[in-house]
């Protein structure tokens, strides 16, 4: 009796792990015929999405409303980088690299070397946010050259406000820095939000004054931009950055307004827009110029992205493009015109 | 520490106490008082700790829980965290765990089994064994290097050419590949405690190996073996940093959401880890809720098969008396 109910036990792990096996090694005839919707179109096919972090979301949100009408396109969107994303994208594992800046040198490099030539598609903006602690009173207005003096290369060591009043004034800044300790917190060098912040900010004065195009090292650096946000949150006269839409979402950080010569602005949809706040960014798609001829549902998904599906942008909390420049996007699509812009 | 309710533990407490004073001379035990404290402080850290986790989880999520509730686990990935939900994380980790359970235990067992009853002991099995143990020491990206290079790479016509080999299956085999050691290890533990009577025994019978390890190690060994493959299921649920370098995808997923799918295992996935590394750092209050309410299912889940595999040794081990 005891030996009999043993061996069905055995018997049934036996066939629970051969069930498992058969099911993975399964035959793979896929799900053909089972799109007998009329209502939808027959597209079939994958659409494989990778880059930034920053412009996942509006990725996200165009493929959601592409899928309610092909829904048997398969689309995965992720969002390691851009930097990470551009490797995958040259190497020719994904068809679309969401990218938070212009394609660098090395980059267009690497695509050429394997063959990969691209279609640069500008889609949106995103405003980089200076802010500080909101318990900060004393600070409301950085100008360009006090962001530089504050967090460029040679504040290294800095850490009070006033240390960097002296490189401020050097610069031809009006602003007086409170005397507070300085604690900065920001993103780390593989974001997208750090290239874009040393290509605004830093780069308007490194090369002028021998330095290098980078920030200071001694930072408290995140990828997390809510991690950012607490360290921001954290001290009383803190200071850092992060993307305009996440600023927004902040709760306990007061953004500060930039003086880019013409007078304080303060980030917002128009400002940003319009360029009248001097540290925003474009937001890019780039798409694979070969996979694009082969692929119709690769096709069909950037002439969705950038028609309907450009709304998003709004949507998801960034800025969108204005109607003209639209249009050039839209032509340069239209005219499959490869390489940086 | 019991506490003493009725008249008859009282009674037998004072009893053991009085017994106690008499052998110790009436000294007062200050050294095995402190420790008995000690070592109730150091549960009752590890309680406060789990209860702290459960409860910040639990109320972070209460929102989600309450307002989308089933809605939640059976929702796709999504930009919106309102529709934004777990299902095609829930059929990844799913499908990993199946993997472990098909692969990594036989496998792991096996293993064990042959180097503890069969193989001839010396230096190479030591040497077998001592890198066994460094290699369930190994961090797990490491295995995610791995999976990438093998799995991922290599064997991409095998595990799924359509989607560059990121697919379950390369997360599958690379999690069984991470918590083989540590079914290894386990087991080999388990056989080791059998008492080595029982085999003399078998053999003193008249017994072949294979009927003593059948009839006799075994059974008496399952229930340690099924806590080390326990131990080793929860882990493999759990784990992020592999998956990422496979793969796993967090954004936004068209398909995988159906649970037997298999032609799914060849394509993109998603896994409950990485998707709540990736909204732990969306912005905003609503994708925090989401977030904790993730957690949430996948400490579900993994209790439930927890539970299970705790059922099933407790089976074992009624039978072993």
């Amino acid at each position: 009796m005891k030996h009999t109910t043993r061996r069905t036990t055995w018997l049934l792990a036996m066939l629970a792990a051969v069930s498992l096996i058969a099911a993975a090694c399964g035959d793979d005839d896929g799900d053909a015929g089972a799109n007998g919707n009329g209502q939808t179109s027959d597209l079939t096919g994958s659409v494989v999405v990778s880059g930034s972090s920053t412009v996942e979301p509006i990725s996200v949100a165009v493929a959601e409303k592409f899928n309610a009408d092909n829904p048997d396109v398969d689309v995965p969107v992720d969002g390691p980088g851009t930097g990470d994303g551009f490797e995958l994208f040259c190497a020719g594992e994904t068809a679309i690299n969401d990218a938070s800046s212009k394609v660098k040198d090395e980059q267009i490099a690497a695509c050429e070397e394997n063959g990969v030539e691209f279609i640069e598609l500008w889609i949106g903006n995103d405003g980089l946010s200076i802010m500080t602690n909101e318990a900060n009173e004393e600070m409301s207005c950085v100008s360009l050259a006090d962001i530089y003096a504050l967090i460029g290369p040679e504040s290294q060591g800095f850490d009070n406000w006033s240390d960097a009043q002296d490189l401020a004034d050097e610069l031809g800044s009006e602003t007086t820095f409170p005397d507070a300790p300085l604690a900065i917190t920001g993103p780390g060098e593989e974001s997208g939000t750090f290239s874009s912040f040393v290509e605004i900010v830093i780069e308007e004065f490194n090369e002028d004054r021998g330095a290098d195009a980078t920030t200071r090292p001694d930072y408290q650096s995140s990828g997390d931009d809510n991690v950012i946000i607490q360290g921001i949150q954290g001290s009383d006269t803190s200071l850092g950055w992060v993307g305009f839409a996440f600023a927004r979402e902040a709760e306990g950080v007061k953004i500060l307004e930039v003086d880019g010569g013409d007078g304080c602005v303060e980030p917002t949809d128009e400002t940003v827009a319009d360029g009248s706040y001097p540290i925003a960014r474009p937001l890019f798609i780039y798409v694979n110029a070969a996979m694009a001829d082969e692929n119709p549902a690769l096709a069909a998904f950037v002439d969705f992205y950038l028609n309907g599906g450009v709304e998003s942008v709004g949507e998801v909390g960034y800025v969108p493009l204005a109607d003209e420049d639209l249009e050039a996007t839209r032509a340069l699509w239209e005219g499959r015109t490869t390489g940086a812009q | 520490m019991t506490l003493l309710t009725t008249p008859k533990d009282i009674a037998e407490t004072a009893a053991r106490d009085a017994v106690e004073r008499q052998l110790t001379s009436g000294k007062a035990d200050t050294a095995g008082f402190a420790f008995r404290l000690l070592l109730l402080l150091a549960l009752a850290m590890s309680v406060v700790v789990l209860g702290v986790l459960v409860v910040d989880v639990t109320t972070n999520s209460w929102g989600v829980v309450t307002n989308r509730g089933w809605d939640f686990v059976t929702s796709k990935l999504a930009s919106q965290p309102g529709q934004a939900g777990v299902v095609q994380g829930l059929v990844g980790t799913f499908w990993i765990g199946a993997f472990v359970i098909a692969i990594a235990f036989p496998m792991g067992v096996a293993a064990a089994i042959y180097l503890e009853e069969y193989a001839q002991r010396g230096r190479f099995t030591n040497l077998i064994d001592l890198s066994i143990r460094n290699l369930a020491g190994v961090p797990s990206v490491v295995y995610g290097i791995l999976g990438l290079t093998i799995f991922v790479k290599l064997l991409q016509p095998l595990t799924g050419p359509d989607a560059n080999g990121r697919t379950l299956v390369s997360a599958g085999l690379t999690l069984a590949i991470l918590v083989l050691p540590i079914v290894i290890i386990t087991s080999t533990e388990a056989l080791r405690a059998v008492p080595s009577g029982l085999r003399e025994a078998g053999f003193g019978v008249g017994a072949t190996r294979w009927e003593v390890v059948r009839h006799h190690v075994l059974p008496y060994a399952a229930p340690g073996i099924l806590t080390g493959t326990i131990l080793a299921l929860a882990r493999a649920l759990g784990e992020a940093a592999p998956l990422i370098l496979v793969g796993a995808t967090t954004g936004y997923l068209s398909r995988g959401d159906d649970f037997l799918d298999l032609t799914a295992l060849r394509e993109r996935f998603a896994a409950m880890p990485t998707l709540i590394a990736n909204w732990a750092s969306q912005p905003g209050a609503e994708w925090e809720s989401n977030t904790s309410a993730a957690i949430l299912v996948l400490l579900v889940v993994v209790l439930l098969a927890n539970t299970a595999a705790i059922l099933l040794r407790n089976r074992f081990e009624s039978k072993r008396r």
